[in-house]
């Protein structure tokens, strides 16, 4: 190389002189740019563009991996969002239903002014196939006393207080065979006594007895609380005849009622703790 | 003093098995209707206490048991399963001590024993209230078992369990 370089040194000076006025006067005059730079850029052009297809894919890839993770976020934000609104249309649900009982019950105490209710909720129902009973949240530290009547918002009777505790009161539904009041029906102002009976207590059905013998009860006859003998208040609501038959015995009648209040479909009730006592 | 707190763990053990099963019924079976009745585990107890322990053991778990279901769960008349439960516990412990080895099958006629009583010991009361209700009361107590007996194939082993836990070391284990 050396001794190349000795002996035609000054042609290969000569020839990149020659060269490089070649390349200068073409960079001057010619539009485009010029021709090494041309050169350069043909050769190096592949490699750009991998290189650029490279970086695409990796920004692609980091762009999607950002974005799934905003989608991700965006979803939990969403989810919890429907959850909450869920959650808005149950409460909104429950105190619509409220609302509507209270409704009720406000007509309700329109019409009887000398009532005075404990509301309560139903803890428990019957333990036993033999009792027909509800446990409820209120007891003697509401005022709440044995004997009290239960009804539901529209003043329908459900039972009456048969035990009772510091927080807590054992109701007999109407359905139980301890359960018997007087009543009288509201069509005919015929008077009886309604009770539980076993046999129809499965049936949801109770039993009205004791009526005169004369008495022309019809299908659908509304039964009400006598509030004879000022135990229970008179008017409420207790049930309607499903059925008129005769005692086995043959020498009187009684109806077969079906109670008023949805029994199985109860979640709050009304305590009855006072009322003025109609003669 | 050793057998004494050997007897005092025993009951302990027992009221806990006894407890588990009411547990059970209070938060799963007062809502399941079977055959058209609710089954009742409360009495399954004093059934197997009294094939596993005997006549005597078995009227006291009745008695205790009778109580505290008296103060808990609305009776027909006060006192309803304190008069019925000792009675149910000796008629069953008879049962295991003279008719029947203690085991499944036993523990399956002592408790159709013990509902059998208390059943017909309801219909006596509500005839005795003039409103008498046989038909309805032995469709009821039927149902009731019915619905009641599966559950004591669970109840069976755990009263077994405890059984044998408090009965290791005797010459003639039963089981």
């Amino acid at each position: 190389m050396k001794n190349f370089l000795k002996q035609h040194g000054i042609w290969v000076l000569f020839a990149a002189a020659v060269i490089a006025v070649a390349l200068a006067l073409m960079s001057y005059f010619s539009n485009t740019s010029s021709p090494l730079a041309n050169l350069a850029g043909a050769v190096t052009s592949p490699f750009r563009v991998a290189y650029t297809a490279v970086a695409g894919w990796f920004n692609d890839q980091q762009d999607h991996f950002r974005s799934y993770q905003d989608l991700e976020e965006k979803n939990a934000a969403l989810e919890k969002q429907i959850a909450e609104m869920e959650d808005d249309v149950r409460q909104a649900k429950s105190d619509s239903d409220e609302n509507a009982r209270l409704r009720e019950l406000l007509n309700l105490r329109e019409k009887r002014k000398d009532f005075e209710f404990e509301p309560a909720f139903i803890t428990e129902r019957s333990a036993s196939n033999w009792t027909s009973s509800l446990t409820l949240n209120r007891g003697t530290a509401h005022g709440v006393a044995v004997g009290d009547c239960v009804i539901t918002e529209a003043g329908y009777l459900v039972g009456v207080v048969s035990d009772v505790g510091v927080n807590w009161c054992t109701v007999l539904t109407v359905l139980d065979t301890d359960t018997s009041m007087g009543a009288q029906v509201f069509r005919t102002d015929d008077i009886g006594v309604a009770q539980g009976d076993f046999t129809l207590m499965k049936e949801g059905k109770l039993k009205l007895s004791y009526l005169p013998e004369e008495s022309n009860l019809l299908n659908g006859d509304l039964v009400l609380t006598s509030g004879q003998g000022g135990y229970y208040p008179s008017g409420l609501v207790i049930g309607s005849v499903d059925v008129v038959k005769q005692e086995d015995s043959g020498s009187a009648q009684y109806a077969v009622l079906t109670p008023k209040a949805d029994l199985n479909d109860l979640s709050e009730v009304f305590v009855i703790k006072s009322f003025d006592i109609v003669n | 003093m050793a057998a004494r707190n050997e007897t005092i763990f025993k009951w302990v053990l027992y009221l806990c098995a006894a407890f588990a099963l009411f547990l059970l019924q209070g938060f799963l079976l007062q809502y399941l209707t079977i055959f058209g009745a609710m089954p009742f585990l409360y009495l399954v107890p004093v059934a197997l206490l009294a094939m596993f322990e005997g006549p005597l053991s078995g009227s006291l778990y009745g008695l205790v048991l009778g109580v505290l279901f008296d103060l808990t769960i609305a009776g027909p008349i006060p006192c309803f399963y304190t008069l019925i439960l000792p009675l149910a516990g000796l008629c069953a412990g008879l049962i295991s001590q003279n008719l029947l080895p203690a085991g499944l099958l036993c523990s399956l006629v002592d408790t159709v024993a013990v509902f059998v009583m208390t059943d017909v010991f309801h219909c006596l009361v509500l005839a005795l209230a003039g409103k008498a209700a046989w038909t309805a009361g032995a469709l009821t107590a039927l149902r009731e078992t019915g619905a009641t007996l599966p559950f004591v194939l669970l109840a069976y082993p755990l009263f077994r369990t405890v059984f044998r836990r408090c009965h290791r070391d005797d010459p003639h284990p039963v089981l």
